[in-house]
């Protein structure tokens, strides 16, 4: 084994570097993934990094993401800390068993990096991927930039693997945007990001235990037993939350940085209207938001990183008192003809029992930029909305005709 | 440089196989399973020579019956996993692979059918073997989906009745002939493969055994158990049609390890497969020309077997142990 100082410093990194950094920091026991576009990077510096020395982990080559998430499965439940990363139509073989993974409650991490789904065929962004995923019991959290994915990395160990949740966690990033552009990136030192995880040094997670012979997902034959799980399972997710907050708060007294939380709140205190973005464009959001800022607009900014569950009691905070609500979405809600944090945002409202007018813009499909004018368009029309002025619900933009 | 010749089976003990007769029953009394079903048989068998150092593996098929029990009455007194038909072989690999790391040597077994086995959860099965992971995997073919009530699979033999493979206007059952597994998992080169049946227990403890004993790479055993359900046969003929299978040379009985095929039953004189077919309501259609078609194609296939036999090696297994 080299030297753990190694790792550590300030380094340029794309995405999936960075993931592969966070992962390794985390000390993963088995990693198993199967190569797609745009993921491909982060799995070939995870090998590099065991060629290296570096990692000391069950690299298991599986033939395909069925098998990449079964492998893991069997790990996890045999005890084993597990990681795996994949894109697109991979996420789409691995469909049983994300169910299987989540219905078991197993604390597995794994990086989805977004890219559309066929058909028509893509190799692009687009966050339809993960966003199909979204009810199958999951945790989902998507982040803004590279720095963000490695630190989301370590704090998704603590989440999935804290007793009081035991669920798998989803880090959700855009690809080619974020997976394969380089940015500053700091690698913390190990060591501090052992000592982060300590808490999770003694839970007994064995369920394949010789020890303690237990049949692991049997079949329920009775109803109740098979609703009282699901209820778990949802009183599970109600505890993520606030623990997300948590563990935010203390990944920034280990390492000075912060995001939030479940949501980053940005400028939104004498706002008068918000606009709410998830993913990469968040970053282009805040630049937009200054601008504005400057020209004596009361706007300000909502990032969703906890996707699910959703955040909306954090939400409908934010949202109190605000004249209207814009959205961004990268993926398309098909029957309604909006966007997935669109809709979301809709019952947010309605949970307030709040007549605040809602709108968004569809933009980013397939890979193309949400740019600084798709941003001044939203808070052009959210502003239309707030004082009453015509206006469509949902903007489609980028569109041929 | 010179090379540490290691035998993957260098931990058998002849011993082991007597334990089938005097080792620990460790499922519960009483299953699920149809009268006449082999298979209960076949799991007590192999548990009691595998012990209470196994972790098993299974997916919803009839096996599974018998293994996980409901809701939150287990059957079993060592650990087990219900896996998905499609991720059988994966799970025990990541399982096994984490008890390797942590020193603990766990016999991680798989217990199930044909379905998972040779069509849908073929894949991740064909995988592991390529990985040559350390597993051991038992194939409980009955030769078809029993458990969802009697439906064609990949080793539903030609000319078989089941409901997607009817018999009438256009149908005589089956059309093709069945995948041949034991084959096409020994030319993945593992470690060890062996077929085996219920009529043969002695034959079956000492692959099992064997299987057991095998370290640094995967066996499979293959074993074919009457299905008195599917098969439309009674179900007190089950270990006769086990036998059958054998002496008709429909299933010979044989087992390679590190790539080398050894018959383990000999048949002085195969009995015609009407032998075999007339016991069985699902051959019941067969006429003359069909039962000379399926007689071709057991001779063909055990032809097939004898000459692979003469091969010194038909595959080079690597001892994947030593890789790292």
């Amino acid at each position: 084994m080299k030297k753990a100082e190694a790792v550590n410093g300030m380094k340029i990194l794309t995405g999936n570097k960075a993931a592969a950094y966070g992962a390794l920091l985390c000390r993963p026991d088995v990693i198993s993934a199967y190569p797609v576009t745009p993921q491909t990077p982060a799995i070939e510096q995870l090998y590099d990094f065991s060629a290296q020395g570096l990692l000391d982990a069950e690299l298991i080559d599986v033939e395909g993401e069925t098998s990449a998430i079964g492998t893991l499965i069997g790990a996890s439940a045999a005890g084993a800390r597990t990681f795996t990363s994949t894109s697109g139509a991979g996420l789409a073989f691995m469909y049983d068993g994300y169910l299987f993974a989540a219905g078991c409650r197993l604390p597995i991490v794994m990086t989805i990096v977004n890219r559309e789904q066929a058909s028509p065929n893509i190799v692009a962004t687009g966050q339809q991927d993960s966003i199909l995923m979204k009810d199958q019991g999951w945790i989902q959290i998507y982040v803004e930039n590279n720095q963000e994915i490695l630190d989301t990395i370590i704090m998704a160990y603590r989440l999935a693997e804290d007793e009081e949740i035991l669920l798998p966690v989803n880090v959700c990033y855009e690809g080619f945007y974020l997976s394969h552009m380089s940015q500053r990136v700091e690698v913390p030192r190990w060591k501090a990001v052992d000592d982060f995880l300590l808490p999770l040094k003694n839970m007994n997670r064995e369920i394949l235990s010789i020890d303690e012979p237990k049949a692991f997902s049997t079949y329920v034959g009775q109803p109740e037993l098979y609703t009282e799980y699901r209820y778990k399972h949802h009183i599970a997710f109600e505890r993520t939350k606030k623990k997300f907050d948590h563990i935010d708060a203390e990944f920034e007294r280990q390492f000075g940085r912060k995001y939030g939380g479940q949501i980053e709140a940005y400028r939104i205190d004498d706002a008068e209207i918000v606009i709410v973005l998830m993913g990469s464009s968040a970053g282009t959001g805040k630049v937009v938001i200054d601008e504005k800022r400057a020209e004596g607009l009361k706007v300000g900014l909502v990032k969703i990183r906890l996707f699910r569950p959703f955040p909306w009691q954090r939400l409908a905070e934010v949202f109190k008192n605000k004249k209207a609500i814009g959205v961004i979405d990268r993926n398309v809600c098909q029957p309604w003809g909006c966007g997935h944090v669109h809709f979301e945002c809709k019952a947010v409202l309605n949970n307030m029992r709040a007549q605040i007018p809602l709108v968004g813009i569809i933009a980013g499909l397939c890979g193309a930029d949400i740019t600084k004018n798709h941003i001044s368009d939203l808070i052009r029309i959210t502003c239309c909305a707030s004082s009453g002025q015509d206006h469509a619900e949902v903007t489609w933009s980028d569109l041929q005709e | 440089m010179k090379r540490e010749k290691k035998g993957f089976l260098k931990d058998y003990k002849s011993k082991d196989v007597l334990s089938f007769l005097t080792g620990e029953d460790v499922i519960s009394p009483g299953t699920a399973l149809c009268p006449g079903c082999t298979s209960e048989l076949a799991l007590r068998f192999a548990l009691k020579i595998f012990g209470k150092n196994t972790c098993l593996f299974t997916a919803p098929s009839c096996g599974s019956l018998m293994t996980v029990g409901d809701g939150i009455n287990a059957s079993m007194k060592v650990p087990s996993a219900l896996c998905l038909m499609t991720n059988v072989p994966s799970m025990m690999s990541g399982a096994k692979r984490y008890f390797n790391r942590l020193g603990k040597n766990i016999n991680c077994v798989a217990f199930v059918g044909d379905g998972t086995t040779a069509d849908v959860g073929f894949q991740p099965l064909s995988g592991a073997a390529e990985r040559g992971e350390e597993i051991i995997y038992i194939c409980n073919d009955n030769e078809g989906y029993m458990n969802t009530g009697i439906q064609r699979s990949g080793t539903t033999p030609l000319y078989a009745w089941t409901f997607t493979s009817p018999v009438g206007k256009g149908w005589m059952g089956k059309a093709k002939v069945s995948k041949n597994l034991p084959l096409i998992m020994l030319m993945h080169g593992i470690a060890y493969v062996a077929t085996a049946s219920m009529a043969f227990p002695k034959d079956f403890a000492e692959k099992v055994s064997k299987a057991k004993a095998v370290r640094g790479g995967m066996s499979y055993i293959h074993m074919i158990n009457p299905c008195p359900t599917g098969w439309r046969s009674r179900p007190e003929l089950s270990i006769e049609l086990s036998r059958l299978l054998v002496e008709t040379n429909y299933f010979p009985l044989w087992e390679a390890e590190g790539g080398r095929i050894r018959m383990t039953k000999a048949i002085e004189t195969p009995k015609p497969i009407e032998a075999f077919t007339r016991l069985q309501g699902r051959f019941e259609h067969m006429d003359k020309i069909g039962l000379k078609k399926f007689q071709e194609e057991v001779d063909n296939r055990y032809e097939q077997l004898i000459h692979l036999s003469k091969f010194h090696k038909i595959s080079q297994p690597e001892d994947h142990a030593n890789e790292k």
